[in-house]
């Protein structure tokens, strides 16, 4: 009887241990699973993006300001700005301040594509803007055609870029970086 | 094909922070915090915004909770990539452990990230609120707080605030001028209507530091103003071939403020 009490504690310990390695293996898989194989990573998500939308190259696109020369784009910012401010329609929502940041990839052709969105308020608190301001401010981006496509040799890269809004009230007062 | 991690970039991966200094954890026997120091340390050369730095960061704060180094570290990457909530939620744990040592970082974020002027104000006086001592330099280098504190508070239009603290900054015991500090006042002065002092502060940036196009742009606009054609053709000419020689202010984050760009100066030559 004593033996046998003995072989059921064993086992009890022996499944403890066992969950605990389950466990801890779990946590492992998990904590692998908290973080994109590098921060701000997108991945193609078929419910928002264009499925002809193509990355060139397999490796990962290096972000915007690894290249040296910060944002790379025809007239460079003025002509960001000056996109920006001619189509945009100039509202007055009270309420709508803070930062809309809309990230994305520029593909080696210098399209774009894989758009992702988040708004912050004053307090760099989250924040949903107007859906209607961020539609016509993500549309507005879409339009920009004229990146510049970092290239070493014949090879053209494809990179990582985001605009912030800064808006008060739903306008625009100031695009970064 | 070529992989671009074999790729040398003028910028590749510059951490934020000079790495700590572990062993001052060694010799206060403080044995997790040290073990956190090393890993946070071998997680900052590591790929910046890898999971596996990221991982360590995590492992580094789980084992030293008190540990400022490893949540700004950690929150840099999302800062760099547009992540601004994810950023802040961090750098304020690390404020919150360390304000003397990490409110300084956050405001000059604030301002050259986000362009939060109340809030990168707000950070600095707090900083300076909390000591006697020099509040420090920016994280790039650039500037004295106090010259970032002043550059905001011109983007919030209070451009004589601006001056006075420029101008203090200047004859602090031991302060010699930061490359943009002459280039800045010169523009508050000329936006100010004092146009012999713009003038004298722009030709002082210059010669300070003649590997810029933006003050021979200002004196431009100034001759301009002015009435006079030859010097304002010779200073916009100049500033053209300077920024084509990619003599200008350059930052491959941002676009620092009172930087100029080609179409400005195309503009300018094109109305004259």
């Amino acid at each position: 009887m004593r033996i046998l009490n003995i072989m059921k504690l064993l086992n009890s310990v022996a499944a403890l241990i066992l969950l605990s390695a389950l466990c801890s293996c779990g946590q492992t898989i998990k904590d692998k699973s908290t973080y994109p194989d590098h921060v701000g990573d997108i991945t193609f998500n078929k419910n928002v993006d264009d499925p002809n939308f193509k990355v060139c190259n397999q490796d990962r696109p290096p972000q915007y300001y690894e290249f040296g020369k910060g944002l790379q784009y025809e007239g460079e910012k003025p002509a960001i700005i000056s996109h920006f401010k001619e189509k945009l329609k100039n509202r007055n929502l009270s309420g709508q301040t803070g930062y809309l940041t809309i990230r994305f990839i520029v593909n080696c052709e210098g399209k774009t594509g894989f758009f992702r969105i988040e708004g912050i308020d004053k307090n760099l608190e989250k924040m949903d803007f107007n859906k209607e301001l961020v539609s016509e401010i993500l549309e507005v981006t879409k339009q920009l055609n004229k990146w510049g496509v970092p290239s070493r040799g014949n090879t053209k890269f494809d990179f990582y870029q985001y605009l912030t809004f800064k808006l008060e009230d739903g306008r625009l007062i100031e695009i970064m970086p | 094909m070529i992989k671009f991690s074999s790729l040398v970039f003028t910028i590749i991966t510059l951490n934020s922070f000079a790495q700590p200094n572990c062993n001052v954890y060694k010799m206060k026997n403080d044995e997790p915090c040290y073990q956190a120091c090393l890993k946070a340390s071998e997680a900052a050369e590591l790929p910046q915004g890898s999971r596996k730095s990221q991982l360590l960061f995590d492992e580094a704060i789980s084992q030293c909770p008190t540990f400022d180094y490893a949540y700004a570290e950690k929150a840099t990457p999302y800062l760099k990539r547009g992540d601004f909530l994810t950023w802040k939620k961090l750098i304020d744990q690390a404020v919150q452990l360390n304000p003397l040592g990490q409110l300084g970082y956050r405001g000059w974020c604030r301002f050259q990230f986000l362009r939060d002027y109340k809030g990168a104000i707000a950070d600095l006086e707090k900083l300076a609120s909390l000591t006697k001592f020099d509040i420090g330099y920016c994280q790039n280098g650039d500037y004295h707080l106090n010259v970032a504190k002043a550059l905001c508070y011109k983007a919030l239009g209070e451009k004589k605030k601006a001056i006075e603290i420029i101008e203090k900054q200047l004859v602090q015991k031991d302060y010699s001028p930061m490359t943009y500090d002459y280039l800045h006042l010169g523009v508050l002065k000329m936006e100010t209507g004092d146009t012999q002092q713009a003038i004298d502060y722009l030709k002082k940036s210059i010669a300070y530091n003649d590997y810029l196009a933006e003050p021979y742009y200002y004196l431009g606009l100034i001759y301009k103003n002015q009435n006079f054609k030859k010097e304002f053709k010779e200073n916009m000419e100049k500033a053209k071939v300077y920024y084509l020689k990619g003599y200008k202010r350059a930052d491959p984050y941002t676009h620092p403020m009172d930087k100029i760009f080609l179409s400005d100066i195309e503009r300018e030559l094109k109305n004259s």
